[in-house]
């Protein structure tokens, strides 16, 4: 699952004019005609870092989103689903591997990107800062979070970058089951007995706040953000994604009987535009920087699995190895 | 205080509350080298490209791919190929012949004995690099002259991989009963859930009832 809703900041590398123009119009030029640029290609450094943080930060929401699913496997109601829910997880983890190796070609190290989500330099999807209480709240995570990550997914496979969207490509594929296994488990719930009903919409009422957080806050739509979507690194706006999600999902939650916990929320006839209750912004910064129910519980059991398997690395370890970034 | 977690597996882990020191940085090769997979969806279709993985050595490689690459869809054969061992062309603009623009340059040294090469196109940035076939030559540069020679009018090509056939692990034959299993596992398919069904009938049941 993704952690949609990148904030781009600016970086030093804003600067353009220290970026060889002849090279830059080639760079644009190649983009503009709807070619993909290849790891060895020429790309200006805000591109280069800015591809980084992002692929990065989708690997790390890949990996820590797999936590709050991975710790209901043992407790899934029945052995088929037990093995869907532990053939998700999977799915999760090798697109955390994808991923990885996507950012890796434009040369930052995975060692580096590991160590640097268990610091909290990196970010993750601020979602799995959530914890999952019942069955039910891992259902409307496989389904509803999984639905915005595909959302934000399909946008980014149509991006500038021909590892990324090679690796989406992939990944899209997989979350095909992931979005009809989620939906399958919250409609068994909701069509099921008045506790079961009770349960799920519980769980909804806990989650849509954090959901609609998810495509992150509205973009200031700065030169910076024009950029980037010129050179297909962002490709669609924060809003344009939420509005995506809310025209596809809320009819599907409404057909089962179930309520959005958000009084204003409506579908603006004139507009075609959704209408909400603006989210608790000050409550994401909280949380994103730290300050939420789950945050440390998330890393340190991160840190744990690598600490504790350090050992083993090491000793597998060629002495002769030699470190190559991956090509594609 | 020790962490307290929703999940008592995580509780007995008695992972510390509260400001903890940061994690040392991790050593270079902690995450292992690289290697390259491929793999082949059916007898007719040629290896393609599946994605790198890391691994200590050929063999967790192959293991790591296998997983990785061909958990979930079809296969029937897989390579894989340290990443060091691939010579790579520069990339052609989409729509070009990176063979026209290449200046293949006599080999430095020859070595004595030829042996047989894996051609590996890429028709389109972006795309997979898809297994064109083996030339015979006795270095990269001869291969790639070769490869030429033999497969040069396929264009669009945007880019070139050789590779050394002694550097493939390649599965085999008997292998194949691996991926027997794989659609078998109809539970990871989207076309299992017969979502639409259940809907529909709670509608029908619920058609009175205001929600
Ligand atoms: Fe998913
Ligand atoms: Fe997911
Ligand atoms: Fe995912």
């Amino acid at each position: 699952m993704y952690g949609g809703g990148n904030v781009f900041e600016a970086t030093k590398f804003d600067d353009l004019q220290t970026e060889d123009p002849a090279k830059l119009a080639e760079f644009e030029a190649r983009i503009a005609r709807g070619e993909k640029i290849e790891p060895t290609d020429w790309m200006p450094q805000l591109y280069r870092k800015q591809l980084i943080r992002m692929i990065e930060q989708h690997a790390h929401s890949e990996i820590i989103g797999a936590l709050p699913e991975g710790t209901w496997i043992t407790r899934a109601p029945g052995f088929r689903r037990k093995m869907a829910q532990m053939a998700k997880v999977q799915d999760e983890v090798g697109h955390a591997q994808l991923l990885y190796s996507a950012a890796e070609t434009l040369g930052k190290s995975r060692e580096q990107m590991l160590t640097d989500l268990i610091n909290g330099k990196s970010k993750y999807s601020n979602v799995f800062n959530y914890p999952a209480f019942t069955w039910a709240d891992s259902n409307i995570i496989s389904w509803l979070i999984d639905a915005g990550a595909i959302v934000n997914q399909m946008a980014n496979a149509k991006g500038s970058y021909g590892p990324y969207s090679r690796a989406l490509e992939r990944i899209c594929a997989e979350e095909a089951f992931h979005l009809k296994y989620g939906h399958d488990a919250v409609v068994h719930l909701a069509t099921g007995t008045p506790k079961q009903r009770e349960m799920v919409q519980a769980a909804l009422n806990r989650w849509w706040p954090p959901i609609m957080t998810f495509f992150g806050p509205s973009d200031k739509m700065s030169t910076h953000t024009e950029t980037l979507m010129r050179w297909k690194v962002k490709m669609a706006s924060n809003d344009d994604c939420r509005q995506q999600f809310l025209d596809m999902y809320v009819p599907k939650i409404w057909e089962l009987g179930l309520t959005v916990p958000d009084p204003n929320l409506k579908k603006n006839a004139e507009t075609g535009q959704w209408e909400y209750t603006e989210p608790d912004w000050d409550e994401f910064k909280r949380v994103i920087n730290g300050d939420g129910p789950c945050n440390a519980e998330r890393l340190a059991v991160r840190r744990t699995a690598e600490e504790r398997g350090a050992w083993v690395r090491h000793a597998l370890l060629n002495p002769k190895a030699k470190y190559v970034r991956p090509l594609a | 205080m020790s962490l307290k977690s929703l999940d008592p597996r995580v509780t007995r882990l008695h992972l510390p509350d509260g400001e903890v020191p940061p994690m040392e940085e991790k050593p270079a090769l902690d995450q292992f080298e690289t290697y390259e997979a491929f793999h082949q969806k059916k007898e007719s279709t040629p290896h393609a490209y599946a994605g790198p993985v890391h691994a200590p050595n050929e063999d967790v490689a192959f293991l790591f791919a296998k997983e990785q690459y061909s958990r979930r869809f079809p296969c029937v054969s897989l390579w894989v190929v340290r990443t060091e061992n691939i010579q790579v062309t520069p990339y052609a603009n989409d729509g070009e012949n990176v063979y026209d623009i290449l200046r293949v340059e006599a080999p430095a040294t020859q070595s004595e004995q030829p042996e047989p090469y894996e051609i590996f196109h890429l028709k389109k940035r972006g795309k997979a690099h898809t297994h064109v076939g083996r030339v015979v030559a006795t270095s990269y540069q001869e291969a790639l002259q070769e490869a030429k020679n033999q497969f040069g009018d396929k264009a669009p090509i945007v880019n070139v991989w050789v590779v050394k056939s002694k550097d493939v692990l390649q599965s085999a034959e008997d292998d194949k009963d691996m991926w027997a299993t794989t659609p078998d596992k109809k539970y990871r398919e989207a076309i299992a859930y017969k979502v639409m069904d259940k809907i529909t009938k709670y509608k029908e049941e619920n058609k009175n009832t205001p929600a």
